[in-house]
């Protein structure tokens, strides 16, 4: 089953923001980002990847003063399986980032889910997430 | 260490958005809540709970017809130690919920810039317990 490892965080002050959630709730971070659609900080519990980014562009249509939770990623097997499902289920493909760009060995999709709900699609785990689990079968040989 | 186990999205409609889900990721529907702050779904990856809420008081400003993301839970120890923590931070407690309500006791806070969040020691319904929990259980 895909696994919920990301969430983003939209803020004004990514670096005040992270020290907050390491002291809290003892986040490790585990690199700073810093791409053509935001700067940020990205923290660990050890299974999700929680990013706390400064973004550069208005990519939910809530102007660039937005704050808040900004969008979420899922870890798939297979990116193209499941953006055939997504579009077919009537998601609308925003933008695909990575491979060999900013973010190298690392590549995504974008979608606008239902009511415009942003998400990421990916197979290669954000910094700090949990892989997905082995399947039995292969963990057993 | 505490551990992210919950995401809550608001929605217009919550049936909608919870069948997309289940559908598009085989996320499992595990409860169906309609209590004083919201109405709708909470999904399960097997690890965190996904809520899919109409919101029915304006908790981050936004205004009621904000749909999106709305929340995150995070899944502690002792609430009421980390509460203490988060508010010699800076944190803003917003309110407690009740231990007899089904999910069970938690406290919501407002962090830097406004950004709502939950603290709760007992797991969302379908998420992972603490490892150290489960360490303990076996």
């Amino acid at each position: 089953m895909p696994k919920l490892r990301h969430i983003a965080i939209a803020a004004e002050d990514p670096d005040a923001m992270a020290e907050f959630y390491k002291q809290a709730f003892d986040f490790v971070e585990v690199g700073r980002p810093n791409g053509v659609l935001a700067d940020g900080v990205f923290l660990s519990d050890g299974t999700l990847n929680m990013a706390i980014l400064k973004f550069k562009t208005d990519q939910l249509g809530k102007g660039m003063d937005f704050r808040g939770i900004h969008h979420f990623g899922v870890l798939v097997e297979d990116v193209e399986a499941f953006s055939k499902k997504l579009e077919s289920l009537g998601a609308e493909r925003y933008i695909d980032q990575g491979q060999g760009g900013n973010q190298a060995g690392y590549f995504e999709k974008k979608f606008y889910g239902p009511e415009g709900v942003l998400f990421d699609v990916a197979e290669h785990g954000w910094a700090g997430a949990e892989p997905l689990p082995t399947p039995i079968k292969e963990a057993a040989e | 260490m505490a551990k992210l186990r919950h995401i809550a999205i608001a929605a217009n409609d919550p049936d909608a958005m919870a069948e997309f889900y289940k559908k598009a990721f085989d996320f499992k529907e595990v409860r169906k809540s309609d209590g004083p702050l919201a109405y709708g779904y909470h999904l399960s990856d097997g690890t965190i709970d996904l809520a899919i809420l109409r919101f029915k008081t304006d908790q981050t400003g936004k205004g009621l017809d904000y749909t999106g993301l709305h929340h995150f839970g995070v899944l502690v120890e002792d609430v009421a130690k980390v509460a203490k923590k988060v508010e010699g931070l800076g944190g803003r407690h917003y309110m407690d919920q009740g231990a007899d309500r089904v999910g069970g006791f938690e406290v919501k806070f407002y962090g830097p810039e406004g950004v709502l969040f939950d603290v709760a020691e007992h797991p969302w319904a379908g998420t992972e317990p603490l490892p150290v929990e489960r360490a303990a259980a076996e």
